[in-house]
């Protein structure tokens, strides 16, 4: 029996495989990328088990996508943005931003503030785990004494 | 000196174009141009502009680039930023640089059609992700394979950014329309949300709010209107389709 979960993780790592085509990443670069597609969203799955709240697991999510790409640009020796962009594409909350517009139009007013509230939370965990990342790597390289080019 | 500047100067500013974020930017600037002999190294970067100032034993050297069209080509990002760590690394001439330089320029992409399939796999992929059934998901993947001829003839037109994605989502819109109207599907939200995936600046949008936090704000702030704006014209186009149907029949 196919799952929806399992429908939404294979697409995930489809699109995400897609999006790297589109961005121009090669070779094993290009396995990562994708890779990164299929863990975030499996992650963000699991993660159903701990926590209703999307935007928590978006956060944590994103700090362990970012904790990936980190490790995998330092392996690969490539900037972390080639990773961070292409595994997280599956989160990007397009879904709820389309639902938003189209409450806008259908003059939704609750709904509208409803869907409107929830994607910018989405963006934000993201983007703040991200950073959080970011922030974190260089005070490790920092306090190791590693110089990061 | 004045030619090692030069270089530099095209490296960042190629980066930028690649998509690269501000910070990293800076920092890569701030290395080479102190690999490359400078003693102070003074940089101001917003996506559209960067202004650099190097003090040298003989002098200062001031230049600025203005950043016009920002895409995302990481092939290209990954070998600059291998180009500006190997300046750091070992002594190289201007000449050097500058053969370097130009064959990444001219890095190669991947060939259109590969395009094309990527555009119909992401909004195929996309449409099931959010629910959608295999019928819809077929429509757009057709309409994600149009979409692909559309950005390349609004490329070639050199339209305006944000006036091509509303032409776009116009487009996309009434596809996912006509599909209902001879009875393919029942439902066009799916099939929107799919193709949109293709038309939102994710990536502008990660970066602005990354630029932000971490403290280049001008630049974030920036990029997070040009980002706003996208998905504006976005929502303009699907708008104007409900419009143009007749109001609320959806």
């Amino acid at each position: 029996m196919i799952s929806r979960e399992m429908i939404q993780i294979f697409t995930g790592f489809l699109g995400s495989f897609g999006f790297a085509i589109m961005f121009n990443i090669r070779g094993k670069k290009l396995a990562a990328a994708a890779f990164g597609g299929f863990i975030s969203w499996t992650l963000f799955l699991l993660l159903g088990f701990v926590t209703e709240s999307e935007p928590i697991r978006y956060f944590i999510v994103s700090v362990l996508i970012s904790a990936y790409s980190e490790i995998m640009a330092r392996i690969l020796k490539t900037p972390t943005t080639t990773f961070i962009i292409t595994s997280l594409i599956a989160l990007i909350p397009g879904g709820s931003l389309y639902y938003t517009m189209s409450n806008a139009f259908r003059s939704d007013l609750s709904s509208f503030i409803n869907n409107g509230i929830h994607t910018i939370q989405l963006a934000v965990a993201l983007a703040l785990g991200v950073v959080a990342v970011t922030a974190f790597t260089k005070l490790l390289y920092r306090f190791l004494g590693i110089k990061r080019h | 000196m004045r030619e090692y500047f030069n270089c530099a100067m095209d490296i960042g500013e190629q980066m930028l174009i690649c998509g690269a974020e501000v910070h990293r930017v800076e920092d890569s600037m701030e290395r080479m141009c102190s690999a490359l002999g400078a003693l102070r190294t003074d940089v101001f970067i917003i996506t559209s502009s960067m202004v650099v100032t190097v003090h040298t034993a003989d002098g200062v050297l001031t230049q600025t680039r203005r950043i016009t069209g920002i895409g995302t080509d990481i092939e290209q990002l990954h070998r600059l930023n291998a180009l500006s760590r190997k300046i750091c690394a070992v002594k190289m001439t201007a000449q050097e640089i500058t053969a370097d330089f130009n064959e990444i320029k001219n890095s190669k992409k991947y060939p259109f059609w590969i395009e094309v399939v990527s555009y119909i796999v992401i909004a195929g992929s996309f449409t099931l992700f959010f629910g959608g059934g295999m019928i819809e998901a077929l429509v757009s993947m057709i309409i994600g394979g149009v979409l692909r001829f559309l950005v390349h003839f609004s490329d070639k037109a050199e339209l305006n950014k944000i006036f091509s994605k509303f032409i776009c989502s116009l487009v996309v819109s009434f596809a996912a329309f006509a599909a209902t109207k001879i009875g393919l599907i029942s439902d066009i939200d799916n099939i929107i949300i799919g193709n949109i995936m293709l038309l939102i600046p994710g990536v502008g949008l990660t970066n602005a709010l990354r630029d932000l936090l971490t403290g280049d704000s001008i630049a974030g702030l920036l990029r997070i209107i040009e980002a706003v704006l996208t998905a504006l014209a976005i929502a303009a186009g699907y708008f104007l389709f409900i419009c143009l149907i007749g109001g609320s029949t959806i």
